[in-house]
């Protein structure tokens, strides 16, 4: 029915304010990004000049970035191992059909719509030593127990990691639990005629059928993850020293702190392209394992 | 139901078992926060921490309208969130129905485009973004802030239109243009009302996506102050614990609070667009 020229006029018209408002949102900051990252600019100084690749290089020579990289690597994979088997776990709880079924998806739905901002800052308050709800909690089981978390690297990274777990792995959850709901209850009737118990079946049935899911969701979630910045903004601002500075908020220090642009700007581009990279991989993954 | 199966009791406990665990992990610290706004500043900070506190007061509720200016900070809220869900709907619905409706190479390369531009992660174009903002005068102002705000709607909503109106087979506004609609009326009085689901669920996404933006009212607003960005910006204390504990809790309570409420409404659409989109959270 739409065919002709003055139908495809109307089309781009209609397209126009949409395609306008991306371009000078992400196009045009990420090509000024990749420009600017080939120069060295410092704006306190009044600095601007070409350096071609030196600030990629810079990256790898600067210890505040390696502990970042670190950090980050330590945040994604173990991040998703937690949201694997929790996730799917709490997948499994959703999925059970019961009185309270109702209530609790919609419990479980509040930490994904709440802001991670807040999330963080009640935690920064949650994990002190004396007044903190989580030490007091341990202390129902260990009277003495003494622990200020956010002041030693390892235990301050695995706060973050567990504040991250608590306001996201619901989510995974109810992503999880739309795939659950494509297997149908006749392969599960089948197994059991076969003699399969809970365990066989969710071995044999329910994980086959869901890795394409778990694989995708895992790719996304850890494209998520590597841009993570308000968990570390508002809870550890990166401490104790660097420890928990995600990359992303690297990125910002250097870029609106320090105001070192350009090697903001390398350090984004390198960002960008693990980003590229992975939504490749996810796309391949999806069309190989359509079936 | 003639299949409705009988269980055993042990299974039945076992799942409100599970189930009490997970709301209790989920809802316990929300209760908490709660309880700490509510407590007077001094009484925070004593041991055991008490769940119930003995002089219940609404002093850092009362601090945050009077001296942080909370109101304020809702107006901005509303207006921000308001105008960004309304125009970006608009703009949304427009090219969600180009696409749909049209071929043509262009138009391939720009859904493309646009779906791809999703991949861009905030920070990579923060700098360069928030120097163009200032250039062109938008920085921290309603319609710098709103335009992002809708910026950032505009992929999600557009996937999700699409596929909708995807489904609602053309030939109905083929019957509008014989009854002598033209093709903005057609659009307009016909496909739309149509959309109202994908509408609703798209909006109602949206609306906790808006609210809960932090990156770019931090970056690119300074005067202009909305409700996520305000927790990380109270007055700091001259005591030993100089972050006021009080404040934050009670700031964070009103945020939540309306998106406690939201969710316990919506929570069948949320779910349902979740699910269709694989949202952002």
């Amino acid at each position: 029915m739409y065919a002709g020229k003055k139908y495809l006029t109307i089309a781009w018209i209609l397209v126009l304010p949409a395609l306008i408002i991306r371009i000078f949102t992400t196009i045009y900051p990420i090509l000024e990004t990749f420009r600017i990252s080939f120069f060295e600019v410092r704006l306190l100084q009044g600095i601007r000049k070409f350096v071609g690749l030196e600030n990629y290089i810079q990256i790898f020579h600067d210890s505040k970035m390696i502990t970042s990289i670190q950090f980050t690597l330590i945040f994604v994979v173990g991040s998703m191992i937690g949201h694997i088997i929790l996730g799917i776990a709490l997948a499994l709880i959703l999925n059970m059909k019961f009185g309270g079924q109702k209530m609790l998806r919609t419990i479980v739905l509040l930490p994904w719509a709440m802001p991670m901002v807040v999330i963080a800052m009640a935690s920064k308050w949650a994990f002190n030593n004396e007044y903190g709800l989580i030490n007091d909690f341990i202390r129902w089981f260990s009277s003495s127990f003494n622990l200020d978390w956010l002041i030693y690297t390892n235990t301050a990274r695995i706060a973050v990691i567990g504040v991250d777990l608590w306001k996201d792995i619901p989510f995974f959850a109810i992503l999880i639990l739309a795939g659950l709901q494509f297997i149908s209850a006749d392969m599960y009737e089948a197994a059991k005629i076969d003699g399969a118990g809970a365990l066989g079946s969710f071995f044999r049935i329910t994980l086959p059928l869901l890795s394409r899911n778990i694989l995708i969701l895992s790719i996304f979630f850890t494209m998520w993850r590597i841009t993570s910045f308000d968990v570390v903004y508002a809870m550890t601002s990166g401490g104790p020293g660097e420890s928990t500075a995600l990359i992303a908020y690297r990125v910002t220090t250097e870029a609106f702190t320090n105001l070192n642009t350009g090697y903001a700007a390398s350090i984004a581009v390198v960002l960008f392209l693990v980003m590229a990279l992975l939504s490749w991989l996810s796309m391949s993954a999806a069309k190989r394992l359509d079936y | 139901m003639a299949d409705k199966i009988s269980r055993p009791l042990p299974l039945i406990l076992l799942m409100w078992g599970l189930a009490a665990i997970v709301a209790f992990l989920i809802l316990f610290p929300l209760w908490w926060i709660f309880v700490s706004s509510i407590t007077p500043a001094g009484e925070l900070f004593s041991k055991p921490i008490k769940y119930w506190p003995a002089h219940p007061t609404l002093d850092s509720y009362r601090y945050l309208i009077n001296n942080v200016g909370l109101l304020p900070k809702i107006t901005d809220t509303a207006i921000i969130v308001g105008l960004s869900i309304l125009i970006g709907m608009i703009v949304s619905v427009m090219a969600a129905f180009s696409f749909a409706r049209f071929r043509s190479r262009g138009l391939t390369i720009a859904v493309g485009f646009l779906l791809a531009s999703m991949l861009i992660p905030d920070v990579v174009t923060a700098r360069p973004l928030y120097d163009f903002l200032r250039s062109v005068h938008l920085y921290d102002t309603y319609t710098g802030l709103i335009l992002l705000y809708i910026s950032g709607l505009l992929p999600f909503s557009i996937l999700i239109l699409q596929n909708y109106l995807g489904d609602i087979p053309v030939s109905i506004e083929e019957s509008a243009a014989i009854d002598g609609c033209g093709f903005f009326q057609s659009m307009y009085y016909v496909t739309v009302p149509l959309l109202r689901p994908a509408l609703a669920t798209v909006c109602i996404v949206n609306f906790i996506t808006c609210l809960n933006n932090f990156f770019t009212p931090l970056f690119y607003s300074n005067g202009i102050s909305v409700l996520s960005t305000a927790i990380t910006q109270l007055p700091l204390r001259d005591n030993m614990y100089a972050v006021p504990w009080d404040l934050v809790s009670a700031m964070g309570w009103i945020i939540i609070l309306p998106i406690i409420i939201f969710v316990a409404v919506f929570q069948r659409q949320i779910m349902e667009g979740i699910m269709a989109g694989g949202v952002k959270g």
